[in-house]
């Protein structure tokens, strides 16, 4: 028993998969950015040749931070999205669930937001106070029509469980079809949580350098780029779940492969979005946030309570 | 966030690609001003031009950029040609011009890219930087350098063009404009670009003038000037161009003049190819050069070139001054450092298009 749930907390569905799946798709998105941009691309083991390369570096410190807090931040946000890791279900194979996972989830996932305002406040530079305030601002704007259009299936199946969620579309069909809005606006906030281009407001490079990372070296940054990495595949995990869900009834092989291509396409959007779009002002994201966003989630929300009755 | 805070952004930073130090007051995301220092990149081109012969100083002038080298030297060699008082053979002054426009070409498309950049658009850097190879290529073809041609010397140049050449340059060209054709349509159509650029630090026509600014950021406000209609140098008074000008004089207007402006380049390149009469590339020319002043402007990518020469009969120049259009450029910078969001910085900075190692000298 013991040795059962160190395998499912070590290896699936926690810590080596979610790691290895980390890399796999941060490969997948540059090799795919670079080939819209003409350019080569990494080879396959270079977020792993990165993240080693971190560990070797020198792990400075702004004098007069406080070196507790600016370690605890990392450890924390990646704590917390290694633990929502273990909730999400992959292809079909839920091993923890219970009533109202989807909402521990999406409170386990806005931790490393949090944590990362608090690594630009605690850090100092004037780059990373920056660049801290306008990831809150920007949580402030994606956050909102993100959890609308997320609470979309939960409300259609009648139930806060991803697993049940997820089952219901057996009968129905995936939930994309009665929600295309939803499914949209929910990959909006994504690249809004992730800060990809075009929503990389708070890490802007030729604004405020890294935004809130900026102070940030070897062992701890290299902690921040894997829950980043995490983040994007709990972000698409969740998508593919609530929205791209299949038959449960077909061959574990096939659901497999069918959630592998659902995230290759996951992933296809994400790069090609930041491929197109040029990055906005804050203020365009509240007004977009605010404006555009939230009215169409509050649609989509009133559509499906209409479906449900 | 309601204090004053002051950000550096340079010497070193992402936002510059040359050392510069901008220290600009921000309160939130508002930009109350900005003030600049100078001078990282100095080196004293025109003292040195004094401890030097005039042969040897058209390879130290080739030093002031590293994007615009030619027109630099080209204006040099026509100062010193003048002060001699030798008529440069024809071939050589449509070879000078050839190379200055492929230069304009690669100037603008490297600005677009690095405005691209910088508002988070990485693939329009990558595709106009991958196309600027192309006229990198043509002039490495032609001259052997791809940043520092070296085609310039006084009295002429020093490459002629083969029989291949002028067809290959005139194959590559229109491979260049069809990809120019279509950044075109994307820069039009794309929304964000101009969510970016539209209305972002807008420059009157009266502040133009108050502040001497020359070149592209000039004609995007809807001053008509353009140094080779205007005050021409050899072969641009029998080549037949439009002067691109806007009239809002905010970032995308400095876009729009600089894409179009690339356009009237390959237009003049294909005339310089056609029109290009055969004989000699030089003359012979004494050492030394006659006492006297000479005042020659050029149009550089950037605008205005100006150089005033200083001969005292020997064969060291007496004085050589060189005024280049960033340094216009950068007089006007701080004004435009006022009353934006910290997210312009880059689009107003960018769109002064600042060659600092031109500024700095």
């Amino acid at each position: 028993m013991l040795s059962k749930s160190l395998f499912y907390l070590i290896v699936f569905p926690g810590i080596l998969f979610q790691v290895l799946c980390g890399w796999v798709f941060e490969w997948l998105d540059r090799k795919l950015l670079a080939r819209f941009q003409r350019r080569v691309g990494p080879r396959w083991f270079q977020p792993l040749a990165d993240w080693i390369k971190l560990f070797g570096k020198e792990n400075i410190l702004p004098k007069g931070s406080n070196a507790f807090v600016l370690t605890l931040l990392p450890i924390i946000s990646l704590c917390s999205v290694l633990t929502a890791g273990i909730y999400i279900p992959v292809a079909r194979f839920s091993l923890f669930s219970f009533e109202g996972d989807l909402i521990v989830i999406l409170f386990l996932l806005s931790v490393p937001t949090l944590a990362y305002y608090l690594a630009g406040i605690a850090s100092i530079g004037v780059y990373s106070v920056l660049g801290g305030g306008r990831s809150i601002l920007q949580f402030f704007s994606y956050e909102v029509p993100l959890l609308l259009a997320l609470s979309g299936p939960a409300i259609l199946a009648e139930s806060w469980s991803i697993q049940k969620i997820m089952r219901s579309q057996v009968s129905m069909g995936p939930y994309i079809l009665f929600q295309p809005l939803g499914f949209i606006l929910a990959v909006v906030g994504l690249i809004g949580k992730l800060k990809r281009d075009p929503l990389d407001i708070p890490k802007a490079k030729s604004e405020v350098v890294a935004g809130s990372l900026t102070e940030f070296t070897g062992i701890r940054l290299a902690f921040w780029h894997l829950v980043m990495d995490i983040q994007a595949v709990l972000g698409i995990f969740l998508i593919i779940n609530l929205f791209l869900s299949w038959s449960n009834t077909i061959q574990p092989w096939l659901s497999a492969m069918i959630f592998i291509f659902e995230c290759l396409l996951m992933i296809l959007i994400l790069s090609g979005t930041s491929a197109v779009f040029a990055r906005l002002r804050i203020d365009q994201l509240a007004g977009l946030g605010w404006k555009i966003l939230v009215p169409l989630a509050i649609l989509q929300l009133i559509v499906v309570i209409l479906m449900g009755i | 966030m309601k204090e004053k805070i002051t950000i550096p952004i340079g010497p070193q930073h992402p936002l510059l690609k040359e050392p510069l130090s901008l220290l600009i007051d921000i309160s939130g995301e508002k930009v109350l001003g900005g003030n600049i220092r100078l001078g990282y990149v100095h080196r004293g081109i025109e003292k040195l031009a004094q401890t030097r012969n005039y042969v040897q100083n058209v390879h130290l002038i080739e030093r002031v950029c590293g994007i615009c080298s030619h027109v630099h030297t080209t204006t040099f060699c026509y100062a010193v040609e003048k002060l001699l008082g030798i008529e440069t053979p024809e071939r050589a002054q449509y070879i000078r011009a050839l190379m200055c426009e492929l230069e304009r070409i690669h100037s603008h498309l490297l600005w677009l890219g690095i405005l691209a950049k910088h508002i988070g658009l990485d693939t329009i850097f990558m595709h106009t930087w991958h196309d600027r190879e192309m006229v990198l290529d043509i002039m490495e073809e032609l001259s052997g350098g791809r940043v520092s041609h070296a085609v310039n010397k006084i009295g002429g140049v020093r490459i002629d063009l083969d029989a291949d050449h002028g067809p290959m340059v005139a194959r590559t060209l229109s491979t260049l404009r069809e990809k120019i054709d279509a950044l075109w349509e994307i820069i039009m159509h794309e929304p964000t670009i101009k969510a970016r650029t539209l209305g972002v630090a807008p420059l009157s026509i009266e502040d133009i003038i108050k502040f001497g600014v020359v070149g592209p950021v000039a004609r995007a406000s809807g001053v008509d000037i353009d140094f080779r209609r205007d005050d021409p140098l050899p072969p641009y008074d029998r080549l037949d161009f439009s002067v691109v000008t806007h009239s809002e004089g905010d970032a995308w207007a400095r876009t729009i003049v600089r894409v179009e402006e690339i356009q009237q380049s390959m237009k003049l390149c294909d005339q310089i190819l056609q029109n290009i009469p055969a004989g000699p590339i030089d003359v012979r020319t004494s050492r030394k050069v006659p006492a006297g002043e000479v005042v020659v402007r050029a149009e550089a990518p950037r605008g205005e070139l100006f150089y005033y020469l200083r001969s005292d009969g020997t064969e060291y120049p007496a004085r050589l001054k060189i005024r280049t259009p960033s340094l216009t450029a950068l007089s006007i910078l701080p004004k435009q450092l006022a009353a934006i969001q910290v997210a312009d910085i880059p689009v107003v900075v960018a769109g002064v298009d600042l060659c600092i190692a031109c500024a700095d000298r």
